[in-house]
This record gives C-alpha cells, sequence and structure tokens, in this order.
C-alpha cells in the first residue's frame, strides 16, 4: 500500500507513446518536478491531455517529448504566448486537437462514468466543430435538439501536484482545485507529487480538502517546490520572474539549450537551488 | 474630475452587470468592472476573485493568474463544476477580452490564418464556446479597437456570434450582447444583428470610430449619437482603491512592456499582502 517512489522510477515507469492527462491550470499548481523528469528523459512521443494549460506543455513541446495536444487553451495569461507550443502549432511539428473547458472535463468524465461520450451544446455555432473531427453532432432522442457527442478522453496515465499527500496516495488540495480530481478518476494510473508527505492521520484533519482518493492514485512522489515556477496556493506564488527568463529563453535555440541544461535536466533536488535555493524561493514567493 | 480610458471602460462595464449571477475574474478590467458594479447599483452580483473561485471577496486584480493567496482572499471556494453548472443554468457572466471581434459578433482567441497552419497561434478557447451556447448575455471587451480587432470576418470562430450556424443550432442562447471598446459602446441590433453603435467615449468622432473598424458600421439613424456617460467621482475612487497598482493600465500596453510591469507590481503586491497579513495577526492576538 505504501505507493512512495521517487521521480526517476515513476518516469521510467511511463512508456512512450502514453496517454498523459496534466492538472493544474495555466500558472497554478502544475505538476513541474514530474513535467521536468520527463522532459529529461530519453524516449517521448507523449500524446497530452490538458484543459487550461501553460509551462507544463510548453516545456514538454520544447523538450521535443510530445506527439500530440488535446488542449482547450495553453498560453502564459498576460505574460505572454507559450512559445513553444506557439512555434509547434504554426510550423506544424506536432499533432493538436482543440477542445474547450467543459469538452475536456466531460471527456474525462465519461471515461469515469464508463460510457462512449456526453451530450452539451458547448460548441454549437463555433469553429471547435469544424477543425476538431472527435466531436460528433446527434440527434438526442428525447427532444430531437442537436446536440454535441464528447468523446470519451482516456488517460493512460494523469500527473497531479497536491499540496499534501500520505504515502497511500489520499491528497490534499488547498487552492482551486482545477478538474485534478477529473484527471485521477479518469487515468488508468494516476502519479501524485505533493509539497510535503504526512501521515495518514494528520492528513484526515483535512476534511473535504482531502480531493485524491488513494483509489484513484498508483505512485506518490514527494516534492517540495513540486510546482514551481507555476504557483500552489496558498504556499507560494507562480515565479513571474522565472516565467520572464523562460520566455526569453525560448526565443533562440542555443538560449533554449542553455535553460534545458540548467533546469530541465538535473532534476529534482538541483532544480530548487539553480532557481535560488529554498530560502530565496521563500523570500520571494511566499505571502 | 480627470479619469483615464480604463476608468471610462470599466465603468461603461460595471453598467452591463446585475443580478444575483456569479461574475468571474479573468483579466483585471472585468474584476472591476464586477466589483465596482457590486460596490454601486448591484450589490446582489456574487463576484469571484479568481477564474474559478473565491466567491465573495474583494478581487484582487492579479489574481486573475488564477489563485487565492491568504485565507483573506479565500472567499467562497467553488470547483470547475460549479462554475460551469452557473454557466449551462444562465446564472453566470464574464467579460471577456478576445483578439479579434467580427460584424455579426464572433470572436477569436485562437489563431491568426488558418487554424490547421496559422500564422500566429494564440491560446485556444477555452471555456468560450461554453458561454456563446448558453448565456443570455454576452459581453465582449477590446482596449485596442482598430481593424486588426474589429475585423470583418474572424480567422476562427472560438465563440459563436449571429449567423446560419446561429441560426440552425442555438438561437439566441448565448448571442452576442454588448462591446466596450476603447472608442465606444456597441450592441448587435445593426442590419442582421450586425455591429451598432450605442454611444461614443467623450472626444471620439463617427469619423474616428467608422475609420477604426474592419467594416461599414451601423448608427443610429437621428444622426445624434449619445456619448458615453464618464465614470463618477464615486465611481473612479472604488477603482482606484481597489487597484492601487494599476494592474488595469497593463491591459492597454504591447505584451513584453505588460509583462514586465506586472513582474514589478505583482512583488509590490505580495509585499502589501504580506504586511497586511502580519497586521491582521497582530490584532488577533
Amino acid at each position: 500500500m505504501n505507493k512512495l517512489l521517487r521521480h526517476t522510477e515513476v518516469v521510467e515507469a511511463i512508456p512512450a507513446g502514453s496517454t498523459i492527462a496534466i492538472g493544474g491550470s495555466s500558472l497554478s499548481r502544475k505538476p513541474m518536478s514530474l513535467v521536468r523528469a520527463l522532459a529529461a528523459r530519453g524516449a517521448g512521443d507523449f500524446r497530452l491531455i490538458v484543459d487550461v494549460g501553460g509551462p507544463e506543455v510548453d516545456l514538454l513541446l520544447g523538450t521535443r517529448k510530445v506527439s500530440r495536444v488535446v488542449y482547450a487553451f495553453v498560453g502564459f495569461e498576460i505574460m505572454g504566448l507559450a512559445p513553444n507550443f506557439r512555434r509547434a502549432r504554426e510550423q506544424q511539428t506536432t499533432e493538436f486537437e482543440e477542445w474547450t473547458e467543459f469538452t475536456v472535463m466531460a471527456g474525462l468524465d465519461a471515461t469515469v462514468k464508463n460510457v462512449p461520450f456526453l451530450p452539451t451544446h458547448a460548441g454549437l455555432g463555433t469553429d471547435v466543430l469544424t477543425v476538431n473531427p472527435s466531436f460528433r453532432l446527434f440527434q438526442d432522442p428525447i427532444e430531437g435538439e442537436t446536440l454535441v457527442a464528447v468523446p470519451a478522453l482516456k488517460p493512460d496515465f494523469a500527473l497531479i501536484h497536491v499540496n499534501l499527500a500520505d504515502p497511500f496516495g489520499n491528497g490534499v488540495i488547498l487552492g482551486d482545485g482545477h478538474v485534478d480530481v477529473l484527471c485521477a478518476k479518469a487515468a488508468r494510473h494516476t502519479i501524485l507529487s505533493a509539497e510535503r508527505i504526512v501521515s495518514p492521520e494528520e492528513l484526515q484533519r483535512y476534511g473535504r480538502d482531502v480531493q485524491i482518493h488513494r483509489i484513484h492514485v498508483d505512485a506518490v512522489v514527494e516534492a517540495a517546490w513540486g510546482a514551481h515556477f507555476t504557483g500552489c496556493a496558498p504556499y507560494y506564488r507562480a515565479d513571474l520572474a522565472h516565467v520572464q527568463a523562460y520566455l526569453a529563453a525560448a526565443r533562440t535555440p542555443e538560449t533554449w539549450d542553455a535553460y534545458c541544461a540548467r533546469y530541465v535536466t538535473d532534476v529534482p533536488a538541483d532544480y530548487i537551488q539553480a532557481v535560488g535555493g529554498p530560502e530565496e524561493l521563500v523570500g520571494r514567493l511566499e505571502v | 474630475m480627470d479619469y483615464s480610458v480604463d476608468e471610462l471602460m470599466i465603468a461603461a462595464m460595471a453598467r452591463e452587470l446585475s443580478g444575483e449571477v456569479m461574475v468571474s475574474s479573468v483579466t483585471a478590467l472585468g474584476a472591476l468592472s464586477a466589483y465596482l458594479a457590486k460596490r454601486t447599483h448591484a450589490p446582489e452580483l456574487a463576484v469571484l476573485s479568481t477564474p474559478e473561485s473565491g466567491m465573495e471577496v474583494t478581487p484582487m486584480p492579479t489574481l486573475t493568474l488564477g489563485q487565492f493567496m491568504t485565507d483573506a482572499q479565500r472567499g467562497i471556494p467553488l470547483t470547475m463544476e460549479d462554475i460551469f453548472d452557473a454557466i449551462f443554468l444562465d446564472r453566470f457572466r464574464i467579460w471577456i477580452n478576445p483578439a479579434q471581434i467580427d460584424r455579426f459578433g464572433n470572436v477569436n482567441i485562437t489563431a491568426i490564418g488558418p487554424w490547421a497552419s496559422p500564422r500566429v497561434a494564440m491560446v485556444g478557447s477555452r471555456g468560450i464556446p461554453e458561454d456563446t451556447s448558453h448565456l443570455s448575455a454576452i459581453l465582449y471587451y477590446v482596449t485596442n479597437h482598430s481593424p486588426r480587432t474589429v475585423v470583418e470576418r474572424v480567422d476562427f470562430r472560438s465563440g459563436a456570434g449571429y449567423g446560419p450556424d446561429r441560426e440552425r443550432l442555438l438561437g439566441q442562447r448565448g448571442a452576442p450582447t454588448r462591446l466596450v471598446t476603447n472608442l465606444g459602446v456597441f450592441d448587435f441590433n445593426g442590419p442582421d444583428h450586425s455591429l451598432a453603435v450605442l454611444s461614443l467615449h467623450p472626444g471620439v468622432s463617427r469619423e474616428a470610430v467608422q475609420e477604426a473598424t474592419g467594416f461599414p458600421l451601423s448608427f443610429s439613424d437621428d444622426g445624434r449619437m449619445d456619448e458615453t456617460p464618464p465614470p463618477s467621482e464615486n465611481d473612479l475612487a472604488i477603482i482606484r482603491a481597489s487597484d492601487p497598482l494599476e494592474v488595469r493600465k497593463l491591459e492597454f500596453l504591447g505584451g513584453r512592456e505588460a509583462a514586465e510591469r506586472l513582474v514589478q507590481i505583482y512583488e509590490r503586491e505580495r509585499q502589501a499582502m504580506r504586511a497586511a497579513l502580519w497586521q491582521n495577526r497582530g490584532r488577533l492576538r
């Protein structure tokens, strides 16, 4: 029942070509230490599923680990467009499928509910339906309306970062939950990273904040600052200075390679030192 | 009293919000207009402090990055299911700022050029398709009204405006209702539901707004255009007190400059929050 593993053990267990759903939302609580570990290994060809994506998709695209992306959004909010996502879209080096925020949730939920699709009106009248061949229009048998059939999304793995976890895979999320519970339930295998591992007794004190349940979880890794450079509320904010450095580095192949050598290839303990060490991070990012 | 265009727009946007509905705060202008409306004519609004949570607290404009930071900002927590349930039940409002909006209110945040081989790949439709298939008020704003942003036809429909698809599949559900730009306030009551001027901001001429628009605009027939009412002194006091670091101005700047300014503001905001937090702790003791 003890599911504690190291980052390297976990990412080695993910076969090339796997479909991976990633939790978090834009610059919030992305499982970045797991993503860096994936980006640092050899084989990739991953097929990503994200609802509101950001640095995690961009980093995996920039390190050529991705063959396909299902997304509702990929960006860095007001900080800018996602540079590697943008390049991959414009140069058509990767396969993309545009979904929407609710339909990604519905696709995951269809898998959870063990049905082939879920119906919605979302997307009608937009070009998402024109460019996305996965959606089908159908005549609803009850009232005769035209609806969108959102097919089940079936991730092999889900990567989720939480505030606290016990060794059995129960996880506490203290900030916005995003779509992480759906990812955890829909994936065949779910991997949690947690800021801190605590005993089951301590974890139970968090009541409803224990959002991830161990029956859906296969592995747990401890990762202090594991969401950096995205934020992990209420512990620390997104590191916008690092976001700037990332975006600047992504402008040329040379600076991008240098960024990856410094921050991606050596994981995970060295990363925290590379971005300034725990004390500096506390000073910069805690409220 | 002196005011700037961001404040004029926020006041105009606030006037469009009322009722016991959730209002999401995805941008600084959206958050501030919701908060202003709540503090003036619409106390019943359930304003969120982030795109997905924190109901019933004062929004902080940088929280639109998507997370609350302290217990004081937490408010009532929500889930993504709560958000989409409110959208599907039409108890939700949001101000959306698209990269392009067209004559019939279709909007684009996905791509410039063809979707499969874009000249500029932007971000992806996010939750706009959900809004434009369900809500009875669809609210857009544009901070740089020009022929590149207010266009004859969007390159990609991230959100459904008027047109044959709407007629066939949606009817009025999720149809565009308002556009506020740096030049004026518009609705979609022109011929065939095309964009029409409701009011022009003080100092903006009909010629200027027409020149900034990528298609022929409709004006009201009597030839006398209303002028957008300026923000009141009370409006300005509320806007400036809730956004002392002027995050609202960033939406009028170019990409890299806005990012640089935000990084500075973000750190100043953290220090202010930290000071307030310690002050509160002192009081509790």
